[in-house]
């Protein structure tokens, strides 16, 4: 047997490049309001742009409706509105966008705003189906758009067209597009397959042929360009056009990740005119590529049908003996593919490479995990409601991660004020002690007379009143002498004497000294007066923290109970959802798998009756022969 | 006698060429991208289920709501909170790297920026660097800012704001903006009412 090569180079690249094409739309959001050139008014505004434009879309949400409730925003109110219902939307949340958009239309006079709610209301009634109203609002919209929003509005008015069966002005919308170059090709792209389905062949290859024949640049272009190539050759193949699909299928770059259905489809137009040679030249190279493609495994059948047409039955033979090799082998693994579905345990290892990183919900599998078996659900993977419904699940795993987050943060809260509370009752009383050691009272009782006194020197000009103590004291027992029976006796003369000359020289030093003291006082008064107006403001905050506490602790140990209770409510909610997200993701990939397994069945016994027959002809030769 | 066999042979492979070919029509057009907004439809159930997600991803986001206010009430009261954010306004002169941030002589941050977050202030976001309490009365704010100037040169610069904190939050903007005359990055500091 061959050496298969099993790298998922192929599938990984072509994985991207559809998440890059799906989510074209949700990016226009950030483009559009990057061109909007904001002018932070407010921090906490600015501070949510941080985030979002980092893309990390929920924490932007989460702090706007923070900073909205706690009304740090106000600068930039509809702004703000806007950015929360556009985000509102992209996270899937329809019926919350729609409000906000309305509510938007019916508050705002600016033209820019009302025209950006109106597209977004377009968006959100086409997403719920309600067309008509759709359509309504976006022909509210009075002036050109942000360029991409504008043509994410002629993509939406497609699809709105579509829907309701006017292909023929879908068509001519698409081609009358003169704005950005991804848009357009994405839209006419989306237009022409879905035309094509239609049974619309004609319209839709007018679209095809001009995303097919655009001029591409970057990775993304170019991957889009061959698709549609593929899609338009495959129709042509199957109106038995086999002539106008070779030139189409030739155009697909053969180093690109559509390159092998394009390998087959030519292989097939060049069969279906007998030129077996081509056609073994493209299936022989398609052959050799990796069996995770669809396209590969059925020229593992192509390749012995052209060998047997070119009149080579031993080689044929030889590739359908191969051929049954390799579908056993791909069929062992896909088994061991559908118990692991089944186990519930590839749903799982698609997110266990996830990293709930700043990718936020344009979150895409960039890359499949690396196991033999989750790349057999690549194409899964890539369909839209597969992938809506693994986004979904995705939110929901990372919101229980967050709410198991806050959880623990408000038990470490509830420790918290705990804690405090013991601290407080251990220092409150210490506290408590200490302040009731101070007469507040007495003090300002005292200070009251101390200022009766000061101002009573002033008036009086009573220089004793302000005077030191020692000096007042010298003062008092010289006047004390005079009150003395003796003081007055002959034999007292000279201490009479003594007396008048201190008493006089006390006085004309307290005289000397009694405007600078007085001035001196006056400032010691004006410091006293703020001290006790300060201890008095001391005093009463002691009060009140003492008073308040108990009720600040259980208002936020009450609070803190009712929101766990809302926590545990909501996970349980959340659980429930998972369940139901993994059930559906289940089922999906197994009936994906099992269709696969059917494919590679019938391929098997189709290539055992091609053998058998050739087998069957070369023994009848011989027997002829013989 | 040859014919014959390869008759019926050829018969079978272009039937088989035919269900080939729808199988991988379908593939193709079937397969990923057709549609970025197409709703969960589908099954209705899944459709039910969509709304329910809706409903409850609502819920989450007004209980997380409280529950930021709870832990800003309980954290950083009003009173006593202060607010740091990084601003950039053109940037053309300076390729930031980091800033260290000191207040009243106490490292209170040391913020490596990555190239992602470089990208989304250039574009006009706000960082909020710190957030934290402070008692009223007079402070220093030092903050220091590393990264690379003109000429591809090694730079760092220190800006300082002394502020009045009185009761009530006190948000304070670091600005790196262009002083275009001389060619130099600028660094100011800005207290917001």
């Amino acid at each position: 047997m061959r050496p298969r090569c099993h790298s998922i180079d192929i599938p990984d690249r072509l994985i991207r490049v559809t998440a890059a094409i799906l989510l074209l739309s949700l990016q226009s959001l950030a483009v559009a309001d990057e061109q909007s050139g904001t002018v932070v008014r407010d921090p906490h505004y600015g501070e949510v742009l941080f985030h979002f434009y980092q893309q990390d879309h929920f924490t932007a949400l989460t702090h706007l409706d923070t900073a909205q409730a706690q009304q740090r925003v106000s600068n930039h109110a509809f702004e703000a509105e806007l950015l929360k219902g556009g985000l509102m939307l992209s996270w899937g949340q329809h019926v919350e966008a729609g409000r906000i958009f309305e509510n938007l239309l019916a508050a705002s006079d600016d033209v820019g705003v009302r025209n950006r709610a109106w597209f977004y209301l377009g968006k959100v009634r086409y997403q719920r189906g309600y067309l008509t109203e759709a359509e309504e609002a976006l022909a509210s919209i009075s002036a050109s758009l942000p360029s991409e929003l504008e043509a994410e509005r002629f993509d939406l008015l497609a699809r709105l067209y579509m829907d309701q069966g006017r292909f023929a002005e879908a068509v001519e919308l698409l081609e009358s597009f003169d704005g950005a170059d991804d848009w357009s090709a994405f839209a006419s792209y989306n237009t022409g397959v879905a035309l094509v389905r239609m049974g619309e062949l004609d319209l839709g290859a007018r679209l095809l042929e001009r995303v097919g024949t655009m001029r591409a640049a970057g990775e993304e272009q170019l991957a889009l360009r061959d698709r549609a190539n593929v899609a338009l050759g495959f129709a042509y193949l199957q109106a038995q056009l086999d002539g106008d699909a070779r030139p189409v299928l030739q155009r697909v770059r053969l180093n690109g990740p559509f390159s092998a259905k394009a390998l087959l489809g030519a292989g097939w137009a060049d069969s279906a005119q007998q030129n077996y040679k081509a056609a073994l030249a493209s299936w022989l190279e398609l052959s050799n590529r990796d069996l995770l493609d669809s396209a590969v495994q059925e020229s593992l059948l192509a390749v012995p049908y052209a060998f047997a047409q070119l009149g080579a039955e031993p080689q044929a033979a030889d590739h359908y003996a191969q051929a049954l090799d390799i579908y056993s082998v791909e069929l062992a693994r896909l088994d061991s593919a559908i118990d692991d579905a089944d186990s519930g345990r590839l749903i799982a290892s698609l997110l266990a490479e996830d990293s709930s990183s700043a990718d936020g919900w344009y979150w895409q599998l960039a890359q499949l995990p690396d196991d033999e078996r989750s790349r057999y659900l690549f194409f899964t993977i890539a369909d839209h409601r597969f992938h809506e419904a693994l986004k979904s699940y995705r939110d929901l795993v990372m919101l229980d991660g967050h709410l198991e987050a806050w959880s623990e943060k408000l038990a470490a809260y509830r420790d918290m004020l705990a804690t405090r509370e013991y601290a407080y009752s251990e220092r409150l009383p210490v506290l408590q002690n200490r302040v009731q050691q101070f007469d507040l009272e007495a003090m300002q009782t005292q200070y009251a007379e101390i200022e009766a006194a000061t101002v009573r020197a002033r008036q009086s000009g009573d220089a004793t009143i302000v005077a030191p103590a020692d000096e007042q004291d010298a003062w008092q027992r010289l006047i004390a002498l005079e009150s003395n029976p003796a003081f007055e006796s002959e034999q007292a003369a000279e201490q009479r004497h003594k007396q008048r000359v201190l008493k006089g020289l006390l006085q004309w030093n307290m005289e000397r000294e009694f405007r600078l003291r007085l001035w001196h006082q006056e400032q010691r008064n004006a410091e006293m007066r703020v001290q006790l107006a300060q201890a008095e403001q001391q005093f009463a905050s002691i009060d009140a923290a003492t008073g308040s506490l108990d009720g600040t602790v259980d208002d936020f140990a009450g609070r803190i109970d009712r929101l766990q209770a809302v926590l545990d409510g909501n996970r349980n909610r959340l659980a429930g959802a998972m369940q139901q997200y993994e059930r559906y993701l289940t089922d999906v990939a197994l009936t994906e798998l099992d269709g696969q397994k059917q494919r590679l069945l019938t391929y098997r016994a189709q290539a055992r009756f091609a053998l058998a027959s050739i087998f069957d002809r070369m023994a009848a030769m011989n027997e002829r022969e013989q | 006698m040859r014919g014959m066999p390869r008759r019926i042979f050829k018969g079978e492979m272009n039937m088989f060429r035919l269900r080939m070919m729808v199988t991988m029509l379908l593939a193709v057009l079937f397969s990923a991208g057709v549609s970025a907004n197409e709703p969960l439809a589908g099954a209705s159930g899944m459709a039910t289920l969509d709304q329910q997600t809706q409903s409850l991803k609502q819920a989450v986001l007004e209980l997380n709501r409280e529950l930021f206010v709870l832990e800003e009430e309980l954290l950083y009261p009003a009173n006593t909170q202060v607010s740091v954010f990084v601003s950039m306004d053109v940037g053309e002169y300076f390729a930031l790297d980091s800033i260290q941030l000191t207040l009243d002589g106490k490292d209170i941050s040391n913020y490596l920026y990555t190239p992602r977050e470089v990208k989304a202030l250039h574009r006009g976001g706000v960082h909020q660097i710190y957030v934290g309490n402070l008692k009223v009365g007079e402070h220093e704010l030092v903050a220091v800012f590393t990264g690379e100037g003109p000429h591809q040169r090694d730079y760092r610069r220190g800006a300082t704001l002394n502020f009045d904190k009185a009761i009530g939050a006190k948000y304070v903007e670091l600005r790196i903006s262009d002083r275009a005359q001389q060619l130099q990055p600028e660094f100011v500091v800005k207290e917001w009412e």
